[in-house]
């Protein structure tokens, strides 16, 4: 059995045991997870047999209008194996358990995500913005951000107003 | 005398940069200090944020181009290269062989280049006013090379959605052959004046260890992680473009410490000097550009495409919704990933030692910042 059979066989056994759902986008396996088994997860997925994806590689936030998905991109760097974990976060309530314990390295990372879209690590060691100043309001890369500087906004809005 | 030695003196916090020569740009970071040691640095970083992600989302696919040149500024086709052939990919463009050839030329180029610069600036972080000037002598040559092909010099841009956007000049040929010829005897010339100092290794072996386990765990990528004693490199483990064509070793020391990060760039100049080689030996003739649709609308879905840039891993983490705009663009960089070990090399060391530990990670602020 070649290593992508393998995997493919690792992720549908991980699937079913944390409710999520497999498919696959152009070369890379996708596993599709609600928040809460992320931990439970990416530890299985950290630890597969024959094909450990052991090194994360990134984690990045997306904005879906009705949720936020977090997305580890894991590969390893003793095998060709890679997988990409889909976490759905809530919107209204954006909590994911932090991967800091697992591996370190997500720490930058998972700032990041939460300076962009507010989603809140549980467990992370040191959550703040990292790219944009202490008392900057709102987060940028949702969708439903106002690009414009407040005063700028404020006369678009008296504007809209006469019109 | 026996207290300061078991409690230490008072703590002293010292913030260096973002305004300072040693820190490559905007970085700024507070070192918690014990008389000259390291006790602890909160890095800061965002001086130089531009929001190129949320930018992104504002443009269509090909007006992202430039904007990737201004990534990591030193090795700019890399980020064309990378960001052209995620978009590739999701739309499943070929690439003319002659560009694919032009595009792996221009990129070795730049990392080259790239650690060029390194070099000259990790000399000069340790007083190394000569050695700065020996490698930035002949990366004009290559500045000159990337201006016969696209008519500028640091931000290349010269890479499209499908191809290449320019034919070199004929005398981009001979001016290449005439570099490549030149440039075994000037890395000689580095490393005799930088490297083989005597002060300098003192001041860099055993300094900034950064073991195996910690750099993997820490999801440290390129060179630094070479030099830890992976052998792992995105051209071999997962080729992208023509890479799997050539002929080359990928680096690996062993000794994890400042002085091997830095050898290893000697020797990763070496290795791009054999592929360039083996590319302009090999280089069809034919198109330039593929055939493109002039709107340019990837279906829905999204791709992850990473390639080894000269400081660490790339990665573009492209979202499509089928419209002339990309949903999201996730830049992974890979020295924004890698200054996360700056508290593992740095710490216990003096502080002369954390510049010198520093300028090994060659940190870029416009790849850090976004």
């Amino acid at each position: 059995m070649g290593n992508k059979e393998v995997l493919r066989k690792n992720v549908e056994e991980l699937a079913s045991r944390v409710n999520g759902t497999v498919e696959e986008m152009l070369d890379y396996l996708v596993l599709t997870v609600k928040a809460p088994y992320i931990t439970e997860t990416l530890t299985a997925a950290k630890n597969f047999k024959e094909t450990p994806c052991d090194f994360l590689h990134d984690i990045a936030g997306v904005d879906k209008m009705d949720h936020f998905e977090v997305v580890y991109h894991l590969t390893s760097l003793r095998g060709p194996q890679k997988l990409r974990v889909k976490a759905i976060v809530d919107r209204e309530n954006p909590v994911i358990d932090s991967v800091t314990r697992i591996w370190p390295g997500a720490n930058f990372m998972e700032r990041e995500a939460y300076d962009m879209f507010g989603i809140q690590f549980k467990g992370h060691p040191n959550l703040k913005r990292i790219y944009l100043w202490d008392d900057f309001e709102g987060f940028p890369l949702r969708k439903d951000y106002v690009t414009e500087p407040p005063e700028v906004r404020n006369i678009m809005r008296v504007r809209r107003a006469d019109e | 005398m026996a207290d300061i030695l078991t409690e230490g003196t008072e703590e002293l916090l010292l913030n260096m940069g973002p305004q300072h020569p040693s820190m490559h740009g905007v970085f700024r970071m507070i070192v918690h200090l014990q008389g000259e040691t390291v006790t602890g640095i909160e890095p800061k970083i965002g001086y130089l944020h531009r929001g190129l992600e949320k930018l992104a989302e504002s443009r269509t696919y090909a007006q992202f181009i430039p904007y990737t040149d201004r990534l990591d500024y030193l090795a700019s086709p890399h980020n064309n290269m990378a960001y052209c052939q995620a978009v590739e990919k999701l739309m499943g463009i070929e690439v003319p062989e002659r560009a694919e050839y032009l595009r792996i030329i221009l990129a070795e180029l730049a990392r080259i280049a790239s650690h060029q610069v390194f070099i000259a600036s990790a000399a000069l972080d340790m007083a190394g006013w000569t050695a700065w000037g020996y490698p930035f002598r002949d990366r004009e040559r290559i500045l000159d090379l990337f201006e016969m092909v696209s008519g500028s010099r640091l931000t290349v841009n010269c890479m499209r959605i499908g191809g290449i956007s320019h034919e070199p000049l004929p005398e981009f040929w001979p001016a290449l052959e005439s570099f490549l010829a030149d440039m075994p005897e000037k890395l000689e010339e580095y490393y005799n004046i930088y490297l083989g100092n005597e002060i300098a290794q003192a001041r860099m072996k055993k300094i900034g260890i950064l073991t195996k386990e910690k750099a993997e765990e820490l999801s440290i990528t390129g060179p630094a992680l070479r030099a830890s004693g992976v052998q792992y490199d995105v051209r071999k483990a997962e080729p992208y473009g023509i890479y799997d064509r050539f002929d080359f070793d990928v680096p690996v020391l062993y000794g994890c410490d400042t002085f091997d990060r830095n050898l290893i760039r000697f020797m990763e100049i070496n290795e791009s000097l054999k592929i360039i080689q083996q590319a302009v030996r090999d280089i069809p003739e034919g198109p330039i550009m593929a055939k493109v649709p002039k709107v340019i609308k990837p279906p829905v879905g999204e791709v992850y495409h990473r390639v080894e840039n000269p400081k660490g891993e790339l990665g573009f983490y492209i979202v499509s919704n089928g419209t002339t705009k990309p949903e999201r663009v996730k830049i992974r960089s890979g020295t924004f990933v890698n200054l996360q070990c700056l508290n593992e090399i740095a710490v216990g060391t003096y502080v002369q030692d954390l510049i010198a530990s520093f300028a090994s990670l060659d940190a870029v602020l416009g790849e850090v910042d976004k």
